[in-house]
């Protein structure tokens, strides 16, 4: 009866108009670049290992970098680059042994086609020779490395390689 | 008569009470918006004419630089102010950056040629710093300090940028650098490697005024 009065429909209005105009987000909202980016590394696999316990076995990590991205190789042409690293927390049930990383290749920037880095792009693996402990292991391997693209650097990164250990 | 007039003043009442609510949410959302680019002033790549390379544009042009007060090598403070009246390019690099260290002899040569007209470079270290321990420290600032002189840079080298990359806009990528006019008022910047002659002509900008 009174929604039918012009003066209340009017307020009614106006509540719905006001009501979804009123989001609480700020006025402009933008992604920072850092989480918009796509991560430079990503682990590939294996995700699952069955390996004899106590006896070390050679297993090949697969690593892909992002398109239009390099990381430095293991061994990178100067002392200052930081080294493409993998590493296994100790007290995790397995241990890295050794591990054999493969050759970089070269690269140069454009604004300096001298000076020769050596790097990896798409898709690489590392051999690791590792000896796990009897039982199941969720191993979080860790790989350092630091990323570029042909202008610009990011800094250094550790990315999680979890794997699925079983020591029989 | 007197219902209707008791339901206008009520009508005009809560209509005033939502449009107080709306501006008062607008003011909000404004100023969240303010706070939000001030925290996180990242800039973005704009195209030039046909052919060139995008353009780095720092929502921080035209704009105050950043105060800042940074350590030295030594463990000197050296701060922003310290170069008022002084046409400056701010430099963020790091040892690991290997576009930094092509545009190093670039900046040394540059510095070397403008510094009579009152140009100087402040290059900041993003190399990371544990603080927490002494021994890493100290080898942290020595790895900066061979690279510095293995570079010859002849400017003041400050270390710990990490503490100011936010209000010079979250710097995820090296190298960055602010060129800043004698007022204190950033008039160009760059983000990665360029050429010699595009951070001269930069370096030129900040010294027209």
């Amino acid at each position: 009866m009174i929604a039918r009065h012009p003066a209340i429909r009017i307020a009614i209005a106006a509540l719905l108009a006001l009501a979804s105009a009123s989001a609480q987000e700020p006025l402009f909202d933008k992604p920072s670049r850092s989480a918009s980016k796509p991560p430079a590394v990503e682990y590939l696999y294996p995700e699952q290992l069955t390996l004899p316990a106590g006896k070390p076995t050679k297993v090949a990590l697969h690593f892909r970098v992002a398109p239009g991205l390099h990381i430095n190789s293991h061994s990178p042409s100067e002392e200052e680059l930081i080294a493409t690293t993998l590493s296994i927390p100790e007290d995790s049930g397995v241990r890295l042994e050794s591990a054999v990383y493969p050759p970089g290749t070269d690269f140069a920037l454009p604004l300096d086609p001298k000076t020769k880095l050596n790097v990896y792009t798409g898709e690489f693996a590392i051999q690791a020779r590792i000896v796990a402990t009897a039982g199941n292991h969720l191993v979080e391997a860790h790989l350092r490395y630091q990323a570029c693209d042909q202008n610009t650097c990011m800094p250094p990164k550790t990315i999680t390689a979890a794997i699925d250990v079983v020591g029989n | 008569m007197k219902r209707n007039t008791l339901v206008l003043t009520a009508v005009l009442f809560i209509l005033a009470t939502f449009a107080w609510a709306g501006w008062a949410n607008f003011e909000y959302r404004k100023q969240a918006t303010e706070r939000l680019l001030a925290s996180a002033a990242q800039g973005e790549l704009v195209p030039t004419a046909a052919g060139d390379a995008a353009q780095y544009l720092s929502p921080l042009q035209g704009k105050s630089a950043p105060a800042f007060t940074l350590e030295d090598l030594s463990g000197k403070k050296v701060s922003l102010a310290d170069y008022k009246g002084k046409a400056l390019l701010i430099n963020f690099w790091a040892t690991w950056c290997a576009p930094c260290k092509i545009e190093t002899p670039w900046m040394v040569e540059l510095r070397n040629q403008y510094s009579a007209q009152g140009f100087e470079i402040l290059a900041v270290s993003m190399d990371d710093l544990d603080r927490g321990e002494p021994e890493k420290l100290s080898a942290e600032k020595k790895e900066i300090a061979a690279f510095v002189q293995k570079m010859k840079m002849p400017y003041p080298v400050l270390i710990g940028g990490d503490s100011i990359s936010k209000p010079y806009g979250g710097l995820d990528d090296l190298p960055t650098s602010f060129f800043v006019d004698r007022n204190g008022t950033i008039v160009a910047s760059q983000l990665g490697l360029t050429s010699k002659d595009e951070i001269e002509a930069k370096i030129k900008q900040s010294l027209a005024k």
